[in-house]
């Protein structure tokens, strides 16, 4: 049960539900529970980490710290000294979530479906972790758990290869999902002692990556059944909304509660595979004529690409093959820069952004960060493959994420212009005070 | 760094201490520590044998099982202690002996205990057939700051080890369970999900 003599926090996460999305659906009646909240202002635009993807973003946002120094700038990254893929884990965040100050000071925290916090660790409270976790069983702290989760038919994700095949399937798993997210936040708002809540709904991403036409276009035909799945989001955030309010006076309405996406989203249209871009301008070779990874980089490699737009050089010292001096580092990363910036397609350019990694990262790790992060125009959706000789080919999924169009809602005091890491350092001292 | 540790169980009779007690005690020799139990019940045939259940002889009890805990403790060993220990006074002063002491204390309503009543005490206590039955008959103060509170009548037994568990690796006393790495199949599974959108 809550403390109602201490101040407490109640987080919704929306994972990939750009600023406009969330404005339209507001305004157009499909949320109402969020127009009603955001009419009040406290809605902003906020910018998601880079890269904008889900493991950097909401590593950045428990942290409130930047990728160099929470170490977290992918889905996967390198094994030290060499050029297999590996994907980061929880214990390889370097910066303590905000719940574990929290928990410093005494307060407990319960939080359901967070990203990037796979395998689940001892916290004080509760932690079920979201997308990667590939088994129920070691994303929930206390394991004891379990089995109430799976009496509530609790998954964490759907079944991501059915979901491109088969539109109406994923929108029947989109529901239950949702309806089994809800029944664990209020299982476990009424069960566990917390000062700090939060649940995430990922499905919104899945949605998106899948049958972003859905949401965008009202002749499509699972507009209504994608409008009647926001719909169900709204109820939940107006569930969490009312449930955070209850018995407390109205002079302190959405004080504490904060409502955030960890990046933006938009129509995909065209994939740019950066290492067979990489590999036209001469950059790049591989050991087999069918590469699998960048495991099978040629020596001579000067550069190559990770997903969704890390560009690193193969720097001498850096990397066990490389080959580019580091004095030669800055010169190469502003040629690649160039190449990118004048790169077209059909008339128009690809590229939006080239970011030096100085621009960037900062903190003890950032000497881990890629040395450019590329970031597409709208349609243009970055990939770090090398499983494809063509440089631009139709997209294979509906959408694509954003940089700048995340959202956040909150009456906390947070900088104009606010980036996901942000958020915590306006949220940990406001619950402590 | 010292290693070892007092965990005290406090609770009426048939709260569940012993049970509890002896499972903690099996995930911390799993996990390479020295552990020693000292059940209440046990003690009583030894250690101090001859005393009864006036509140002298329960303090009494409660001190000299204090005593054994801080030696083990002061010597790198848990110790872990279930003993009814009913008054407060008693116990806190064995946690300013000790130091390093955590409380866990097992509440449960006593008409979950009666219905357990493993030794049919309660029965009996309540039909006025056994003096200073503590619960029925003589006094129980629950602890005012424990470390842990379990309710054994409403979590199964897992779910309060793991509280106990859970709440000694956040205070640094026990190390965590294992390295929670991936496994190989794990990781193709990630290496799927990520293909699938689009990630790699």
């Amino acid at each position: 049960m809550a403390r109602p003599r201490k101040r407490r926090v109640c987080v919704v996460g929306l994972d990939g539900v750009p600023h406009e999305l969330l404005v339209r659906l507001a305004g157009a009646g499909v949320m109402p529970r969020v127009a009603e909240i955001i009419r009040g202002g406290g809605l902003r635009k906020m910018r998601a980490a880079l890269p904008p993807v889900s493991s950097v973003s909401w590593s950045s946002f428990m942290t409130g710290a930047n990728p160099g120094e929470h170490g977290i700038f992918g889905f996967t990254d390198l094994r030290p000294d060499s050029y297999e893929l590996r994907f980061p884990l929880f214990s390889d965040l370097a910066a303590p979530p905000l719940w574990d100050r929290l928990a410093e000071a005494g307060r407990r925290s319960a939080i359901i479906n967070q990203p990037a916090t796979y395998p689940a660790r001892p916290i004080s409270g509760v932690l079920i972790s979201g997308f990667v976790a590939p088994s129920l069983e070691r994303s929930v702290w206390p394991p004891a758990l379990l089995p109430a989760l799976a009496r509530m038919g609790y998954r964490i994700d759907v079944d991501t290869q059915r979901a491109g095949k088969e539109p109406g399937r994923l929108l029947d798993e989109l529901e239950a999902l949702l309806a089994a997210r809800r029944r664990a936040a209020a299982h476990f708002w009424d069960q566990e002692p917390w000062d700090y809540f939060e649940v995430v709904v990922t499905g919104t991403d899945r949605l998106h990556h899948f049958l972003w036409p859905s949401v965008e276009d009202d002749g499509h035909p699972r507009y209504a059944r994608a409008m009647a799945y926001y719909a169900q989001v709204d109820a939940l955030v107006g569930e969490m909304w009312d449930r955070f309010h209850a018995g407390r006076p109205g002079g302190e309405e959405g004080q504490g509660f904060v409502m955030l996406s960890d990046h933006g989203f938009t129509a995909a249209a065209w994939e740019l595979r950066l290492n067979a871009w990489l590999r036209e301008r001469g950059y790049l070779t591989y050991q087999r004529d069918a590469p699998d990874s960048v495991a099978d980089l040629a020596p001579g490699t000067r550069a190559f690409a990770l997903d969704p737009g890390r560009i690193y050089l193969n720097v001498r010292g850096r990397f066990p093959g490389g080959c580019v001096e580091p004095e030669e580092a800055a010169g190469l990363a502003e040629e690649i820069a160039a190449g990118l910036g004048e790169l077209t397609h059909q008339g128009e350019p690809v590229i939006s952004h080239v970011l030096r990694r100085e621009e960037i990262y900062r903190g003890p790790l950032a000497d881990r960060s890629p040395d450019l992060v590329a970031l597409g125009r709208p349609g243009y959706d970055l990939k770090g493959t090398t499983r494809s000789a063509e440089a631009i080919a139709p997209a294979r999924l509906a959408g694509m994420h954003t940089w700048e169009d995340a959202f956040v809602w909150t009456r906390l005091p947070v900088p104009e212009g606010p980036e996901i890491a942000d958020l915590a350092p306006a949220i940990v001292p406001w619950l402590l005070g | 760094m010292p290693r070892g540790f007092t965990l005290w169980f406090t609770g009426l009779p048939a709260s569940g201490k012993s049970t509890l007690a002896a499972r903690v005690s099996e995930i911390l020799l799993e996990r390479g520590m020295k552990v020693e139990v000292l059940d209440g019940d046990v003690v009583r045939q030894n250690l101090s044998q001859g005393l009864g259940y006036s509140k002298e002889d329960r303090d009494a009890n409660i001190r000299r099982i204090g005593y054994v805990c801080h030696l083990l403790t002061r010597n790198d060993v848990v110790a872990i202690a279930a003993a009814i220990s009913p008054y407060r006074a008693a116990r806190d002063e064995n946690r300013k002996l000790i130091g390093r002491f955590a409380e866990v204390y097992c509440e449960c309503d006593l008409e979950t205990l009666k219905e357990r009543d493993p030794k049919g005490m309660y029965e009996k206590a309540l039909r006025g057939e056994i003096a200073n039955f503590t619960g029925v008959s003589d006094p129980y103060e629950p602890p005012l700051r424990p470390e842990v509170v379990v309710n054994t009548a409403r979590e199964p037994v897992e779910e309060s080890v793991e509280k106990i568990v859970r709440t000694l690796e956040q205070m640094g006393w026990v190390p965590p369970g294992d390295a929670r790495g991936y496994s190989d199949e794990e990781a193709e599974a990630i290496q799927q999900r990520l293909r699938d959108l689009g990630y790699i």
